[in-house]
């Protein structure tokens, strides 16, 4: 954003004028490449704020840990609106005591691949305009950042932030030249064999460390007490092998059906670099689909798999 | 003990020699970026750049997941561990100065964990040192540095067209015995490497400071202050080199107990079967991170439990920085 100014005055302003007690955002991370995410309770800091396309965490997950009566100001770019709506909708978040902070957002960036990319340990990073400036040492290198915007935001398909209190800035549209850049890793998923998908599946998983950094980042993944780390009864394998790994991806994924916000926060968490948003979009595909349900577009309608109804026509058959 | 010399261009067939009668245990390429595992040709090998595994080694001695027995018809069985003798080359010496570490945990003579203990009998570590430090590393400033030696059977220092062994133990000495002598100039060229290796800007932390610091601030708010974005994920515990805990579990489906790593972090790990939770937030948990590296290790071994590799800072993915929280927490800096 080109003039990230006027939001911190806003967030000066509703710290001021107690409209919120505490305003969650962004800070300068400590290393390159990386920020931090922010709570801020006294104007002064609101100086502090920023966002650019290191900003990898959805805002929104923040929300689980602070009481529901508190006044909180959040800054929005579409995905936290849309994970602020779904949370709304399945009751974790009161939406009047929130003030949301619409911000547009040009695509997050992925920083392992910037590292990867660069010729050497990178010791400052900026981007400017459509280009990513490097400084490793004295050396300078530039890269185009279209060519590094993860595979989540090159799909999105939603860039308006959704019923925020206030939006500041343009939205403007990414020009992605999307011919150019290799297909991502779900359109190539989605166009192979059942086996060859399943090798891939395999692949990935089998990085997996547990450390569920994914889940703990997923603005979604909230339940106070999550299926793998139940014990009585016990619902998955323990160990780090085949069984325990995949049978976390898969049911992590189920439990996201129609409730992913599609932000690709939990992929960006990932110390092991494992992909996991093919397996929700695919879900919310098939939500989409069979039930024309999408999250974020409807301010009432319920995820459909974490509906119930008394009055459901269908039976249960086990 | 007598350093030696592996030409570059005989390094492959050194190497090959091992296969024999070890496995050995290398950094390689991998979907996630460097990473340990056994390997069967020693071109697959990757030690250019100054880049260590994001997974740590310490899983050579301490999997993941293990099995700890097996009962079958009223007996237990112990899984055959690591039956043929091990290298772990490559290693870096933080790496090998965590393994230094452990071994007080689980290689004491008179409390001795089984498990660790036979893998690590059978085990000889070869690290290479650092030429240049990683990213995020701050092994100087903690006790050790990029040609440390703590934990080492043998240190290896790169030269132009050669390495340069250092023998550490008499086993790491036995097994090179038979590679040409290092000469004066070698030996000078390595040392000027080694002295070039640590960054200037960096002040060895003072631990007793610190340590009496994170004391002073055991009651006080400050915690709730430095974990306020952290997620309560496994990432800088599971990668850390010298976290160890573990949870055991019975898989009764099949008879066995197994290990599995665990860490302070989660929500869970400290909660109590009548729901009672001695670490009800993140700020009582990732005070007992902090505190066990910076105080309770120096209380207990009079060293740091934070060997300076930086993975914690690198991969935490909300960029919490663990130099940035003992500063804020002390205001004592580390680094
Ligand atoms: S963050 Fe990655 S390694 Fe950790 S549990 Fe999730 S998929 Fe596995
Ligand atoms: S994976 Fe499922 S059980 Fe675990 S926190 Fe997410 S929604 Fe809850
Ligand atoms: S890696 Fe970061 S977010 Fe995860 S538990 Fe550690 S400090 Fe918290
Ligand atoms: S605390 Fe962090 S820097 Fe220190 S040894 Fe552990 S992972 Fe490395």
């Amino acid at each position: 954003m080109d003039d990230f100014s006027q939001v911190r005055k806003e967030a000066a302003r509703i710290l001021s004028e107690k409209i919120v007690d505490m305003v969650i955002g962004f800070k300068q991370g400590t290393i390159p490449l990386k920020s931090q995410p922010m709570f801020i309770t006294s104007q002064e800091d609101t100086d502090k704020l920023i966002l650019d396309g290191f900003c990898q965490n959805n805002l929104a997950v923040f929300l689980h840990d602070q009481p529901k009566d508190k006044r909180i100001g959040i800054i929005c770019r579409a995905c936290e609106s849309r994970a602020v709506r779904a949370l709304v909708i399945e009751h974790q978040v009161n939406r009047e005591n929130l003030y949301l902070i619409g911000v547009p957002c040009m695509g997050i960036l992925d920083w392992k691949k910037i590292q990867d990319a660069a010729d050497g340990p990178v010791t400052n990073a900026q981007e400017s305009g459509d280009q990513i400036l490097l400084e490793i040492g004295d050396k300078k290198q530039v890269l185009i950042r279209n060519e590094f915007i993860v595979d989540s935001c090159r799909g999105c398909g939603h860039r308006e932030p959704i019923d925020v209190d206030i939006q500041i800035g343009e939205i403007s549209p990414i020009e992605m030249n999307a011919d150019n850049l290799p297909q991502t890793w779900g359109e190539s998923f989605k166009s192979k064999s059942a086996d060859e998908r399943f090798q891939l599946f395999t692949e990935e998983t089998e990085r997996c460390i547990r450390c569920y950094a994914c889940r703990e980042a997923c603005p979604m993944c909230y339940c106070t007490e999550c299926f793998v780390d139940h014990i009585a009864p016990r619902w998955s394998e323990s160990m780090v092998t085949p069984g325990g790994t995949q049978a976390w991806h898969i049911i992590r994924a189920f439990h996201q059906t129609g409730r992913c916000v599609e932000c690709g926060a939990c992929e960006r968490a990932c110390p092991m670099d494992i992909k996991m948003v093919y397996l929700t979009d695919k879900l919310n595909d098939d939500m989409k689909k069979e039930y024309g349900f999408e999250v974020g577009e409807n301010e009432e309608k319920q995820p459909p798999f974490a509906t119930i109804t008394l009055d459901d026509k269908n039976r249960f058959k086990y | 003990m007598m350093p030696k010399l592996i030409k570059k261009i005989e390094f492959d067939k050194t190497i090959s020699k091992w296969f024999k009668s070890y496995d050995v245990i290398a950094p390689v390429s991998s979907k996630e970026g460097i990473h340990f595992k056994r390997i069967k040709d020693p071109k697959e090998i990757k030690l250019d750049g100054n880049q260590n595994s994001i997974y740590p080694p310490k899983n050579v001695f301490l999997p993941q997941s293990e099995v700890l027995f097996t009962v079958k018809n009223d007996n237990y069985e112990m899984p055959d561990q690591a039956p043929r003798k091990r290298i772990v080359f490559g290693m870096r010496p933080c790496d090998a100065r965590a393994v230094w570490l452990l071994d007080t945990i689980f290689n004491k003579a008179d409390d001795l964990d089984l498990y660790w203990g036979k893998r690590r009998e059978k085990a000889l570590i070869i690290s290479v040192g650092c030429a240049s430090m990683c990213s995020n590393g701050f092994c100087d400033t903690v006790g050790s540095g990029p040609f440390g030696k703590d934990g080492s059977d043998i240190l290896i220092t790169e030269l132009d067209d050669a390495y340069f062994v250092d023998p550490l133990t008499s086993a790491g000495e036995a097994l090179i015995k038979s590679l040409p002598e290092a000469d004066d100039t070698q030996g000078k060229n390595a040392k000027l490497i080694q002295k070039g290796s640590v960054i200037k800007e960096h002040q060895a932390a003072d631990l007793p400071r610190i340590r009496e610091k994170l004391y002073e601030a055991f009651n006080t708010s400050i915690w709730k202050d430095v974990s306020e974005s952290c997620l309560g994920c496994g990432v800088c515990t599971y990668l850390c080199p010298t976290c160890f805990c573990f949870d055991i579990v019975d898989e009764i489906d099949r008879s066995e107990r197994v290990r599995n790593w665990d860490t302070c972090m989660f929500r869970v790990y400290s909660a109590e079967a009548s729901g009672h939770n001695p670490r009800p937030t993140k700020a009582e948990r990732t005070r007992q991170r902090i505190m066990h590296k910076f105080a309770y290790w120096v209380d207990n071994e009079a060293a740091s439990g934070c060997t300076g590799c930086g993975r914690c800072i690198s991969q935490c993915p909300v960029n919490l920085d663990i130099r940035e929280m003992v500063q804020e927490i002390t205001s004592l800096k580390i680094q």
